[in-house]
């Protein structure tokens, strides 16, 4: 890290104020208690919690589950404003970079949303406003009618050229899935990609990071492949700048998952992974792995921020736990909606 | 050139008074305590600032870490003593 790197960015204010929110993030507790809870329980146990200014603001409008999920949202996207306001200097670079990541989720939103036919108001409360695109861009988005005119739309964006590669593929299968992954690549590549060229000690640990997170991606597209037995090439789903597979590795890997799950092992998540390797083969289906990777992807999150107390890793870690956190009482709150058992719900949650 | 050496020579070997009296030795020990405490307190101050916005319960941990580094200054003062004795 050199001196001007140091004297800009304020790692010492924001990991600070990161650190205590992160502290007021449901625990398992918290989840315990929810997963046993009515749908008007679990809106009342919220609006305790430090969802209540959103509840109370958004109660006049919606009512039940839809509350809860809108609040949620909300309440994702302000924490993540304040991130971006508080930050400094190549601080801020790096933060708005990963909440690019939202601008895939909306994307992703409205396209899913013209593919099953919602209606626009249920796509447009799904939308989150943490992103890089201005509400101009989002309602361009929203008013967009069909799969091609949201590419069109999206033209002048990074995302534009790829999406439009994905585009055939999309035609020819009629699957979501070839636009899903452009975006994702397009991601993340574009997140380690203009980084100064000779990184310095705060770069690299954001490269770290990042690294890791490329590398569950692909484990899981990865494994999906494997499990599914589908004929399909692996490397037009593979993103570049992980180091757990290259591309040839990974066409070879695929055939064979029991190979493949070797080569994790071996690699350097290997004791990360142990637990999550080892559900992957009792488990039936691959949700339950994927709910391990993601805990997994959590814990090494935390571990580079304990280590690293002053870098962006605690950011990013939080960034990734409130995700986290948004995405299970969701998860709970849907789940009780269609009278799911406790132990069923417990079992869709990720919790490190 | 050469006189300029010798002149060095005279001083770091302390011929005739010394190049600092330990007074104003003492004050430089001073004032480097102050920088150092100064650096330790930006660091201190930002985060303590940070937690006191999240959780106002937090004012008087912030405060007891954010004077900690008054120390160093405190122990730089005893030179003074010190020099004069």
């Amino acid at each position: 890290m050199s001196a001007q790197d140091y004297r800009s960015s304020n790692y010492e204010y924001v990991t600070a104020r990161v650190r205590s929110r992160r502290s007021k993030l449901f625990d398992d507790d918290d989840y315990r208690k929810l997963v046993r809870m009515g749908t008007s329980e679990i809106a009342r146990f919220m609006e305790e919690s430090e969802y209540e200014a959103e509840m109370n603001r958004l109660g006049s409008r919606h009512s039940g589950v839809d509350l809860v999920e809108y609040a949620l949202n909300e309440n994702l996207a302000g924490h993540f404003d304040d991130l971006l306001r508080w930050a400094d200097g190549r601080l801020y670079d790096y933060v708005a970079r990963y909440l690019r990541k939202f601008d895939v989720w909306n994307v992703k939103t409205v396209l899913r949303g013209l593919y099953s036919g919602a209606d626009r108001a249920a796509v447009e409360a799904d939308l989150i406003d943490a992103g890089e695109f201005s509400e101009d861009e989002l309602e361009a988005l929203l008013d967009a009618d069909s799969v091609e005119a949201v590419v069109a739309a999206l033209d002048r964006t990074v995302f534009g050229d790829p999406l439009e590669a994905a585009l055939a593929d999309y035609e020819g299968s009629g699957l979501l899935v070839p636009l899903e992954n452009a975006l994702d690549r397009t991601f993340y590549e574009s997140l380690i990609a203009g980084l100064p060229d000779e990184p310095g000690r705060a770069t690299s640990l954001y490269i770290e990071f990042l690294r890791a997170e490329i590398d569950f991606r692909n484990l899981r597209n990865a494994l999906r492949i494997a499990r599914s037995g589908a004929d399909m090439d692996p490397s037009e789903y593979f993103i570049e700048g992980g180091r757990l597979f290259d591309e040839q590795e990974l066409r070879q890997l695929v055939t064979d998952e029991s190979q493949l799950v070797e080569h994790i092992r071996e690699s350097t998540y290997g004791d990360d992974l142990d637990d999550a390797l080892g559900t992957l083969a009792e488990a039936e289906s691959l949700i339950e792995f994927e709910h391990a990777l993601d805990a997994a992807l959590l814990e090494y999150a935390d571990t580079l921020s304990n280590r690293y107390p002053l870098s962006v890793c605690p950011i990013l870690s939080f960034v990734l736990a409130k995700e986290r956190e948004v995405d299970n009482i969701r998860a709970i709150a849907r789940g009780r909606e269609a009278g799911l058992a406790p132990e069923e719900i417990r079992e869709e949650l990720v919790i490190s | 050139m050469i006189d300029a050496t010798t002149q060095l020579a005279a001083v770091a070997l302390q011929q005739g008074a010394p190049a600092l009296e330990p007074v104003a030795a003492a004050a430089i020990a001073v004032g480097l305590g102050a920088l150092g405490t100064g650096i330790a307190q930006r660091s201190i101050g930002a985060a303590a600032v940070g937690a006191v916005a999240e959780d106002r319960d937090m004012l008087v941990p912030a405060l007891i870490f954010t004077a900690l580094p008054e120390t160093l200054i405190i122990i730089a003062f005893v030179t003074i003593f010190v020099a004069q004795g």
